[in-house]
């Protein structure tokens, strides 16, 4: 065995215990190589030769935002890592701009002279003269930042990370980070409030909790003057918030955010035609006490969904200035439904608050609100409204457009072309269809559904094929960086994607015809395609600290601290083999099934990116990585792990985290 | 409120010194302001306040948060607001410490069943099993920037919230004779830990390197030589005073303090100080503040003069006892007095004092001294 103990690079460290000298060579002279690509892969936002590279890529336009006066529309097109202004009398591109990589969101300032946008991988924004759409400056912030706002000063930016679960607050005139605010889980959008007195912040995804629990998601509450969190809102039963929209204190001030309800905890053989996961809004008033001045919030829910034709992925939300209407966009269903915000509020105030809970649930509700439902372009996302209420704005993800809505005749006016490629590639067939809820029963879910943020884990258990309540149940796994990781599933059924994607799929999860075999195909090739995210968590030399050194010779130890020979099959990188994305790709009893599992054996995980996929284990039992150790390893069979101090085990996942 | 006066005098010289003393004191209480504590409103069952400890008390801002036996007590503009046990998702009963992080607002607490962090009006629990903490058993809480610093009887924890990431200090990396730490007190660039047993240990981040100050003469509950160091390596609490630049250590055989070249050390058969029991201190300005087993104890490090408040049990009243450098003695009384006489920790807000004591917190306001 060739070990390297003085090794303090995450991969070249793993490397040392591979079992032939001549594997070793090999992989030595790999990694510099391997090395140099990532290098290169992370550049500063280039300004200067974006001419030469439009047009290779696809633009998939995620988020929007208008000048004050309405004239310019800023479109931030995440698949090719630019911003583009838009002039909404011609309808044509002014002006491209390359930015970070992935950028996802945007925010304006208030006199409208400078933009802001999020550049995901880049852990940055990038300042930019809104009328030059030139790059005045990049600004560091937290981790995987996607939406971000203003104070009603322009002063401070408030940055929404979402690898890192919090908020970055920038000083806009230094340029520098002031603190990060915790956030929810996987914080996404970001929103000031028309008085300028709350941040708004919705996570994506619902906090880690018990298995056997519905999930909570949290709307966080940033009052921007002290710059601290006045509230954690509880949104129950929901997860996936997405874009805010706020109406007038005319219109009742209520935040309007789409979300995904799912019935997870049922099992879902047993659920007559689906139905095992709703689309619908969150309906939350803030209310101020005359007394003491404090804020409160009513948190009520409806469903945008019909009885018999479901409006999957509710993802922008806008609403005219008077608040008179709100758009929600059904990103799954290339929709965008139109609500009467009266009708909205009437419903709420006429239904007691001993039913608003039904509410939540009801298939009948939107209907009496839900004035229109039209048609948008592919996948779409982000939506806003013209300043004087006439027109909105959609961005389509999946085919390069913007929809023009005229508000007044409640109809498409438009369609404008951002430009991009014109061929369709395999790869981008396949992102249609992962984004796509048509193919399922009445249009329930896509892919995405379960797995947003283009790949993510939504962190749920799901009681997928057992009759029973409560039994088998596991937890949803990422769809980053899967390639060659077969077999799929907990129970490793399936050898392939195809098999995972297609028929399986069809029979318990769309209860439909599914994909066709050429689908099947395309949609495989694009979810062998998603990559992981630059793990946070490792240097970007890749250079380990001395706590992963630490950590990292503990998932590589022979030995336990009193000297005992651990077995091979007890030691971390038996399961967890380096060369293959950290598991043997076979099925292993470690001891975590429990009474209610039919099998005991469960497909060994890989640990790549595992510290943004929480819950742990095969059903989800482990909340946190350390639970994996302290509650659910009592016989040492996940590994001989018993004689670890509190010391070492902290290590062992600070090395794991930077897997 | 009334005036004693003690000390005896047998002749003239004697009358004269006395004459010389009584200007003193007049001075030092003048350079006070001429104000004392002498009026107190108290925290106890019979106004809403949990029964029992108060462990602990923090101010911020208008705000008090104070720890005790069972649960968290919030205290706004003189009332108990709220009282957050673990049926609030506190991690545990028993609250040792609580921690405002001045940047975030975020409120930490320190449990005996782990940590806790209270931050938009929800609870979020930090524990030996489900986090890098080291032992469910915590004493002390800290915050420095984004740095989350936690004593626990296994060592010391430092969460970084930006990252997740939690580091132990313990006997196994850093100069602990013990792992048990009680108290932390933190300054712009070094980090004081008051550990039973291991005296007062210092943290330099910037260079990740530890300092010990220990007791010169070991584990003996006896002082040999004054001011040769640590008064003793069973250490309560620490505050740094960034005025002065000066450390303070409290232990149960003593004061101690060291402004980086001198060590001071304060014990009732040389000092004003009403006990060596002293479970904590706190320093401010001129101030230093005692919280013993049998009152608290004030030192002006102006006047070299001492003050001490304690409740009669007899009266329930107050006695307050001013010891001036010479050693001359003066008894005060007041008409309201702290809760109890066993003080187990002290916050400052402005020139008020809030006082956690073995039954009840106890609310100090500044008034005049009226001399007679």
């Amino acid at each position: 065995m060739i070990v390297r103990p003085h090794s303090r690079w995450r991969d070249a460290a793993l490397w040392g215990r591979l079992f032939f000298g001549s594997l070793l060579l090999m992989l030595v002279v790999a990694l510099p190589w391997q090395r140099s690509l990532a290098v290169a892969s992370q550049g500063a936002p280039n300004t200067s030769a974006v001419n030469s590279t439009w047009g290779t890529k696809y633009l998939s336009p995620v988020a929007l935002k208008l000048s004050p006066d309405g004239r310019r529309l800023y479109v931030v097109c995440e698949g090719d890592d630019s911003v583009l202004a838009v002039d909404t009398k011609t309808r044509q591109v002014l002006a491209r701009l390359r930015v970070g990589h992935r950028p996802k969101g945007i925010a304006i300032s208030p006199d409208g002279k400078s933009l802001y946008v999020s550049d995901e991988e880049s852990d940055a924004v990038t300042e930019i003269d809104a009328e030059t759409l030139k790059a005045r400056r990049t600004l560091a912030v937290g981790w995987g930042p996607v939406g971000l706002a203003t104070d009603h000063s322009g002063t401070t930016l408030f940055v929404a990370n979402t690898l890192g679960n919090n908020v970055s607050l920038i000083d806009l005139q230094s340029g520098r980070e002031i603190k990060r605010l915790e956030a929810g889980h996987y914080p996404e959008y970001v929103a000031l409030s028309r008085d300028g007195s709350r941040i708004y912040v919705a996570n994506l995804l619902a906090r880690i909790a018990p298995n056997d629990q519905p999930p909570v998601s949290e709307l966080t509450v940033i009052d921007p003057d002290r710059q601290m969190v006045a509230a954690r809102i509880d949104v129950p039963g929901v997860l996936q918030m997405r874009h805010i929209a706020e109406l007038p204190a005319s219109a009742g001030g209520y935040l309007l955010i789409p979300f995904m309800r799912p019935k997870n905890l049922n099992p879902l053989v047993q659920i007559h035609q689906g139905w095992y996961l709703t689309h619908g809004l969150a309906v939350i008033r803030p209310l101020i006490s005359r007394e003491s001045g404090s804020q409160s919030y009513q948190v009520a829910e409806v469903l945008l969904d019909d009885i018999d034709r479901y409006y999957a992925d509710g993802f922008g939300a806008a609403a005219t200035p008077d608040g008179r209407w709100a758009l929600v966009t059904a990103s799954g269903a290339d929709m965008v439904s139109v609500l009467d915000t009266a009708k909205l509020r009437h419903l709420l105030l006429r239904t007691p608050i001993t039913q608003r809970e039904a509410l939540a649930n009801r298939l009948d509700s939107a209907s009496q609100f839900a004035t229109q439902r039209l048609r948008t372009g592919r996948n779409p996302t982000d939506a806003v409204v013209s300043p004087d209420g006439r027109l909105a704005y959609i961005a389509n993800r999946m085919d390069d457009t913007i929809s023009v809505l005229d508000m007044t005749r409640m109809e498409m006016a438009s369609t404008i072309s951002l430009g991009g490629p014109k061929d369709i590639s395999t790869v981008r067939r396949g992102e249609r269809l992962f984004f796509n809820a048509s193919y399922s029963n009445q249009g329930q879910m896509g892919c995405a559904t379960c797995h947003p943020h283009e790949g993510l884990s939504d962190g749920l258990v799901w009681s997928l094929e057992t009759p029973q309540l409560g039994r088998d149940v596991v937890e949803n796994r990422t769809l980053f960086g899967i390639d060659g990781t077969s077999p799929f599933k907990w129970n490793g059924k399936n050898p392939n994607l195809e098999t995972q994607d297609g028929p399986r799929t069809a029979m318990y999860i769309f209860r439909s015809q599914g994909f066709n075999s050429g689908e099947v195909n395309d949609l495989v090739t694009y979810i062998l395609s998603l990559r992981l995210p630059r793990n946070p968590h490792l240097a970007r030399d890749g250079h380990l600290t001395d706590t992963q050194a630490r950590g990292q010779a503990i998932f590589f130890r022979d030995r336990t601290n009193a000297g005992a020979l651990i077995p091979p099959q007890d030691r971390c990188y038996y399961c967890h083999a380096p060369l293959t994305h950290y598991t043997s790709r076979v099925l292993m009893d470690v001891g975590t099934a429990t009474p209610y599992d039919t099998i005991h054996a469960f497909d060994v995980p890989q640990l790549e990116g595992v510290v943004m996929k929480p819950p742990y284990l095969h059903n989800g039992e482990a909340l946190e990585m350390e639970d994996i150790w302290t509650k659910f390893n009592p016989d040492d069979k996940h590994g001989i792990t018993s004689d670890m101090n509190k010391v070492q085990l902290n290590d062992l996942i600070e090395y794991l985290k930077t897997l | 409120m009334f005036l004693e006066r003690t000390g005896k005098s047998s002749s003239c010289w004697a009358v004269l010194r006395m004459a010389a003393f009584l200007i003193l004191a007049t001075a030092s209480l003048a350079a006070q302001g001429s104000s004392l504590y002498t009026k107190w409103i108290n925290y106890t069952p019979a106004n809403g306040f949990p029964k029992g400890e108060v462990y602990c008390v923090t101010v911020d801002g208008d705000r008090v948060w104070a720890g005790t036996r069972d649960g968290l007590v919030l205290l706004e503009n003189g009332s108990v607001k709220k009282v957050f046990t673990t049926k609030d998702g506190l991690a545990g009963h028993a609250v040792m410490s609580v921690a405002v992080d001045k940047q975030t607002g975020d409120v930490w607490i320190a449990t005996f069943g782990g940590l806790s962090r209270y931050s938009g009006g929800q609870f979020k629990n930090y524990t030996n099993l489900t986090s890098g903490l080291a032992n469910d058993l915590v004493y002390g809480v800290a915050v420095q920037g984004k740095y989350v610093w936690v004593a626990t009887t296994a060592g010391v924890n430092r969460l970084d919230t930006y990252t997740g990431t939690w580091s132990i200090f313990n006997e196994s990396n850093a100069p602990f004779e013990e792992p048990w730490t009680y108290d932390i007190s933190v300054t712009a660039d070094r980090i004081y830990f008051a550990v039973w047993g291991s005296g007062v240990l210092s943290y330099d981040p910037e260079h990740n390197s530890w300092k010990p100050y220990s007791d010169p003469d070991g584990e003996m509950e006896l002082v040999l030589y004054r001011n040769q160091g640590l008064i003793h390596n069973v250490v309560s609490s620490v505050s740094y005073n960034p005025g002065t630049k000066t450390f303070w250590a409290s232990t149960y055989f003593g004061l101690s303090s060291y402004d980086g070249r001198n060590w001071h050390n304060y014990l009732t058969k040389d000092s004003g100080i009403v006990s060596n029991f002293v479970n904590a201190v706190r320093s401010r300005g001129n101030e230093v503040w005692a919280c013993t087993q049998k009152g608290l104890s004030e030192l002006n490090t102006s006047t070299n003069t001492w003050t001490t408040y304690q409740p009669d049990a007899k009266t329930g009243r107050g006695k307050i006892l001013v010891t001036h450098p010479d050693g001359r003695t003066e008894r005060i009384g007041s008409s309201t007095t702290l809760a109890h006489n066993y003080i187990l920790n002290i916050a400052f807000q402005g020139d008020d004092l809030w006082v956690a004591t073995a039954q009840g917190l106890s609310h100090g306001i500044l008034q005049p001294h009226k001399e007679q």
